[in-house]
């Protein structure tokens, strides 16, 4: 039995011998429920033409697997627990002291499309220094998003000139007194609010609808890519707008066909409207002429997405903004097409 | 012969079976004179009648006889025959134990190492068989430098392997790919650790487990009827004697393209108690731990990309196994034998991806821990009674691949890139900056996933044999059932991170070259990347990261499912001895009922994930599978045999569970196939063999093998989905495996091994001989088809088919040194079969050059030195024609050492 024994023992030296290595240098990852909720700011950043008197950003949860396994891209799920956020103004260019640019901050969340917490007199508890640029604020439980908006001196960049210098603000999250809640904020991202030159190709123009030409050209350049505008007749359209904002293009055609639309309980008859919007792709700032391009996707009849773009160029003279572009989309594309634009 | 034919032939045969019991029984164990060893395989024959039978692996013999005087012939392959006069009286059991001389035992002196001891227990035992099969027994197991069972069964007429990072992992026999050849341990399947298939990586048992390997060529009816290239028997060790019987071996090794060390050993005790030795205990146990590694050059022409994959592996090998068998009398006894072995792999790879046409480099690493688990019971009992013969069984066993983490990063940089295959075996990478600095990759994501697959079978067997004679000649009727509910599942999670803001670049994340040089210096890895610096970071940072959910959902309910088989089975067969011929004929029924429950994942036509819903399927399908055998004895060392038996082989789970991809983005959908019907095949098989009476063989054989119901992956254009009932998408293109199409595989082997003693300068040298020839032929949709001409169809080889596959080794065994010099030929084969004949990939021939070298110290101690992939064969894949490598891994030779004792 001696023997026996010494085998037993030597079979177990020979197991525990099993050193495969699945610890070594490994580090269990947060995931699952142990992956904190995150809190960031909702977008990169916004722009407004100089005149404008108030910015906001917005601070928001990251979406999580949706508990209830009804979203399958996930869902935001709130907070249980208020928590409170820091925010810091890191940075501004085109001014000297913050305060000369932002008189007055609040923040709020919408309660529905119609109501906000400020409607309801609830107190995010905001506090903005505008010397040094640091905040705090609530984050309530129950809520996905809140914004943050600040008032600003409409007079300070609004001049004549077309500038050559950024004006600009920076703000990022800096931390959060959490509680007993799991939850972090992304520090590392920022929110630039870039005031726009509307000497620049920023801002909004009008195309005369009375010139048949051009009414022409516009029909032709985006009936490529909306079925409604290529059927459109002068007699139909009351206005055409194209706007230059932060980010996008957009092109608004205003029917003379009006419908009643609810707002926020009161009935009202407004004009019916066709968009036609884009991501700026590239675009020329800072000049009175330049190059510009944008594009976006378009859902199909059997749910498949096709892009479209335009591109080709703009120069301004005075308040006229000349627009040169051609579009392709879905294997055609129109000739380079020039809009003769008023501001 | 058509099926119908064989069936008929199987009835007359059965129908022949009644007859009168003997009374009679004669049992005995056979055991070598030299070293008290028992002799496997041995054949006992009554003088003067049909009466004949072998020794099993315990070397015990057992007949039925009629009462008198009788004269016992024993014949073993390099033992000189021995004859016994036993008297038996009517009624009695008698029991003849009978010891055997070596023809070799006039070398006074010499330590038994190797050659005739582990040659003589396999070839007396195929000798013997009642069908084609090939047994390799435990010490030539050991004889060649062979760590897996896997890599031990390429040395058999017929295999080839496929291999995971240089080391055997599965087995193809006679032409066809690993899911139509069964597994079993002790004579019971066992499951598959791996989620989408059914047959076993054998690469997870350790060789030194084992007491024998059996490959059946030909089913009989007393076996799974589910194998159609073959059937592999891995038998583990039990007691032999009463003498305390402890052996094993330590060693170390190295491995040169890693420039590390392995570590391996192994120890085994055996013992018979009692007064009778009616106990046997053996413990037996492994470990074996190698580090490893490859370097990899792969390319995908489609997409005009190349990769360099640098390899870091620690393998492990763990087999504990025990055998307990209790001998109540002559006539009774009970066994319980079990096996566990756990194999696990961490492994990283470090990547390169170069995508010029992205003006991109992505680079890589991949952290991951895998163990596939085997655990096996088996407790049965057999016994003798007066008229017939009893044993039954019962088997647990339970499977399991676990990963607990399986981490994969990517960072990109937008580095332009140009990418030449002007030299086909080193393609040239052209960037105009150092691809290799880290500052330049940003991260791209992190992903984080576990799983965990299980397998269990429940099985229960009995099998009853009624001995007969008709005119004088020994029969056996032999009838028996079998149960096995099957419980299959995979599960899996998937967490997959981006950038959501502030993740620093890959510098901040490097670790340190873990080679000199990679690929024959012929590329540059720089630093890579290390995982657990980023998963560090991703835990101090994680408000930085951004779970993909959706890619969650889609990832974990595309993969994971639940599946149940039940097998019902029963069989008649009867084994005649009609003078010099030997006719086994018989056949098996099968049932098997299975059921399936998975997903279908949908994305709609933006690309969104748009549902994720529950779907099942079930099926039930029957086989009635005849088997005929006949061995005809030329002499006492020749045989000629023949067998014509029909099989089949299930679908792998991959192809049956009715989980569903529908990309309504790329109009294509990707469905399971619960109705899937089972590959069938009539095989016909033609075998000359003869021995050599100081032990040897030389042998030839043909087969055939004629398969219905193929498998193959079709497309079907503009199907509606579903394809059946009402259809919620008008026109998709469906990819799914289906029935229909025919196959047929026709081959040659031929095989001979001896000892050249025949010329006296080479008597201490052996040669060991092997070579099959194979040619398929299957049916598929044509790769050209269109929804206009949908049903043409074009032939090509089975995917796993080499032409041709061989082995040769050359050993010189002298006084206390032995060398071995070993050779392995696996032919080009398709691996994969593309959308177009020019995606076809195959992988190119190879021929590995291993070596062993050992020195008895005494008759107990024994040095050896083994070294493996000596020319440091590369795997090689090609795509379109031989010179368009996609891809070419290298691992250089490694090699292990030691000491191997048996006390």
């Amino acid at each position: 039995m001696k023997k026996l024994r010494y085998s037993v023992l030597s079979l177990l030296i020979l197991a525990l011998m099993a050193c495969d290595k699945e610890n070594d240098n490994v580090i269990k990852p947060l995931t699952g429920d142990n992956f904190p909720q995150i809190l960031n700011l909702a977008d990169e950043g916004d722009g407004e033409i100089e005149d404008e008197d108030k910015f906001s950003f917005k601070i928001t949860l990251a979406d999580r697997v949706d508990p209830d396994g009804e979203s399958l891209e996930g869902r935001i799920v709130p907070l249980k627990k208020t928590v409170r956020v820091n925010f810091e103004v890191t940075d501004f260019e085109g001014f000297n002291n913050l305060n000369e640019y932002i008189e007055d901050a609040a923040a709020f969340y919408e309660i529905d499309d119609c109501t906000t917490s400020e409607d309801e007199g609830i107190d995010l508890h905001l506090t903005f220094d505008r010397t040094t640029g640091k905040g705090s604020v609530d984050f309530p439980a129950g809520v996905e998003e809140i914004e943050v908006e600040f008032e600003t001196n409409p007079d300070l960049f609004d001049d004549k000139v077309l500038n050559a210098d950024d004006r600009k603000i920076e703000i990022q999250l800096t931390a959060v007194q959490a509680g007993e809640e799991k939850v972090v904020v992304n520090t590392a991202n920022k929110f630039e609010y870039l005031v726009l030159d509307d000497e620049s190709i920023y801002g909004s123009y009008e195309l005369d609808i009375e010139d048949a030409a051009q009414f022409q050209k516009f029909i032709t350049l985006f009936g490529l890519i909306n079925e409604d505008v290529k059927g459109l007749k002068a007699d139909d359209v009351e206005e055409i707008e194209i706007e230059f904002q932060y980010g996008e293009f957009k092109a608004v055609i205003v029917l003379k066909e009006t419908e009643q639309v609810d707002e926020c309980g009161d009935i009202e008859t407004v004009n019916k409207e066709i968009e036609i919007e884009g991501g700026i792709e590239e675009l020329d700032e800072k000049t009175l002429a330049g190059a510009v391009e944008f594009a976006d996707d378009i859902e199909q009849e059997d749910g498949s997405e096709q892009e479209f773009k335009y591109s080709g160029k703009f120069k301004i003279v005075g308040k006229n903004l000349e627009l040169t572009l051609q579009g392709e989309y879905n294997d055609d594309e129109t000739d380079k097409i020039t809009l003769v634009l008023k501001k | 012969m058509n099926l119908k034919s064989l069936l008929f032939l199987v009835f007359l045969l059965s129908g022949s079976t009644l007859a009168m019991a003997q009374r009679s029984i004669i049992k005995g164990k056979i055991t070598s004179g030299e070293n008290r060893e028992v002799l496997t395989g041995a054949t006992v024959l009554v003088n003067g009648t049909s009466s004949s039978t072998a020794t099993d692996l315990n070397g015990e013999y057992q007949f039925y006889v009629n009462s008198g005087n009788l004269k016992i012939t024993v014949r073993y392959l390099g033992y000189k025959d021995t004859v016994v006069n036993v008297s038996v009286n009517a009624n009695e059991l008698k029991v003849v134990n009978i010891v055997m001389q070596s023809r070799q035992s006039v070398l006074q002196n010499v330590i038994i190492t190797g050659y005739t001891q582990g040659q003589a227990k396999a070839l007396n035992q195929q000798k013997n068989a009642d069908n084609i099969k090939n047994i390799i027994a435990a010490d030539q197991i050991g004889k060649f430098p062979d760590p897996n069972a896997a890599e031990a069964l390429q040395r058999v007429p017929g295999v080839n392997i496929e291999r995971d990072q240089g080391e055997g992992r599965y087995v193809s026999l006679r032409g066809l790919a690993p899911q139509f050849t069964n597994t079993s341990v002790n004579g019971e399947q066992i499951p598959s650790p791996e989620a989408d298939v059914r047959f076993v990586a054998l690469d997870a048992i350790p060789s030194d487990q084992l007491a024998s390997i059996e490959v059946s060529k030909a089913l009989t009816p007393d076996m799974d009827g589910d194998a159609i290239g073959g059937s592999i028997n891995l038998i583990t060790r039990s007691a032999q004697s009463k003498k305390a019987v402890i052996q094993g071996f330590l060693g170390g090794g190295y491995n040169e393209l890693m420039n590390r060390g392995n570590v391996q050993g192994q120890l085994q005790y055996g013992q018979r108690f009692g007064k009778n030795e009616k106990l046997g205990v053996l413990l037996n146990s492994s470990y074996y731990q190698n580090n490893l590694g490859s370097d990899g050059v792969e390319r995908t022409i489609n997409d005009n990309e190349l990769e360099l994959r640098d390899y870091e592996l620690t393998r492990t090998r763990l087999g504990l196994s025990s055998s307990l068998d209790y001998h109540f009398n002559n006539h009774h006894e009970v066994y319980f034998n079990t096996i566990y072995s756990r194999f696990t792999d961490r492994e990283w790879r470090r990547r390169y991806v170069f995508v010029p046409e992205d003006e991109e480099i992505e680079k890589l690493t991949k952290d991951r821990f895998e163990s596939q688990s085997v655990l096996s019971l088996n407790a049965g009992a057999k016994h003798i009674f007066k008229n017939f013969l009893l044993d039954y069984e019962a088997q647990y066993s339970y499977a399991e691949q676990k990963t607990p983490y399986d981490n994969e990063a990517g960072f990109v940089a937008g580095i332009p890139s140009t990418l030449s295959y002007a030299d086909t075996k080193f393609p040239t990478i052209d960037t105009d900056q150092d691809y290799t600095s880290n500052s330049q990759y940003e991260f791209d994501e992190l992903g984080m996933g576990s799983s965990l697959a299980k397998d269990r079978n429940i099985t229960a067997k009995i099998n009853i044999g009624v001995p007969y004679k008709i005119n004088g000649s020994e029969g056996l009727l032999k009838f028996g059932a079998k149960v096995r509910s099957k419980n299959k599942s995979y599960a899996i999670t998937q967490n997959t991170y981006e950038n959501l803001g502030g993740v620093p670049n890959l510098d901040q994340f490097a670790g340190k070259p873990v080679k000199k040089e990679f690929f024959f210096n012929r590329y540059q890895m720089g630093n890579p990347l290390d995982v657990s610096n980023l998963i560090g970071y991703f835990n101090a940072n994680p408000g930085q990261f951004e779970l993909q959910i959706a890619d969650k959902a889609s990832d974990e309910a595309l993969e994971s499912y639940t599946a149940s088989e039940d097998v019902v089975a029963a069989y008649v067969m009867g084994r005649q001895q009609i003078k010099k011929l030997m006719v086994l004929g018989g056949v098996r029924y099968e049932r098997t009922k299975v059921s399936y429950n998975s997903k279908d994942v949908i994305f709609a036509a933006n690309g969104d994930l748009e549902a994720i819903r529950p779907v099942n399927g079930s099926s039930t399908y029957d086989f009635v599978l005849p088997q005929v055998h006949l061995k005809y004895d030329l002499g006492n060392l020749t045989n000629l045999r023949a067998a014509v038996t029909y099989s089949y082989a299930r679908p792998n789970f991959s192809e049956i569970i009715p989980s569903q991809e529908i990309n309504r983005e790329d109009r294509v959908a990707t469905i399971g196939n619960a109705a899937l019907k089972p590959v069938s095949a009539l095989n016909y098989d033609l075998m000359a063999e003869h021995y050599f009476g100081s032990v040897g063989i030389v042998s030839a054989g043909v087969f055939y093998k004629q398969l219905d119901n193929f498998i193959y992956r079709r497309v079907i254009f503009n199907s509606p989905y579903p394809l059946t009932g009402t259809p919620i998408i008008p026109q998709i293109d469906v990819t799914q495996s289906q029935n229909g199409n025919d196959a047929s595989v026709l081959g040659a082997e031929f095989a001979f091994q001896r000892r050249l003693s025949f010329i006296p300068f080479l008597k201490d040298f052996s040669l060991y001989l092997n070579y099959t020839y194979t040619h398929s032929n299957a049916k598929l949709q044509s790769r050209e088809a269109t929804e206009g001409n949908a049903s043409i169809t074009e032939e090509i080889r089975l995917p796993g088919q080499a032409s041709q596959v061989g082995n040769g080794s050359l050993a010189y065994e002298g006084r206390k040194f032995s060398a071995r010099v070993s050779l392995n030929f696996n032919g080009s084969y398709l691996s994969e079969i593309g959308g177009t004949k020019a995606e076809d990939i195959f992988i190119k021939n190879r021929m590995q050059v291993d070596a062993t070298a050992g020195y008895a110290i005494n008759s107990q101690f024994r040095l050896f030195v083994e070294a493996l992939n000596l020319t440091n064969q590369p795997l090689q894949a090609y795509q379109g024609n031989s010179n368009q490598y996609i891809q070419r891994e290298f691992y250089s030779y490694w090699m292990r050492f030691g000491l191997k004792f048996n006390l």
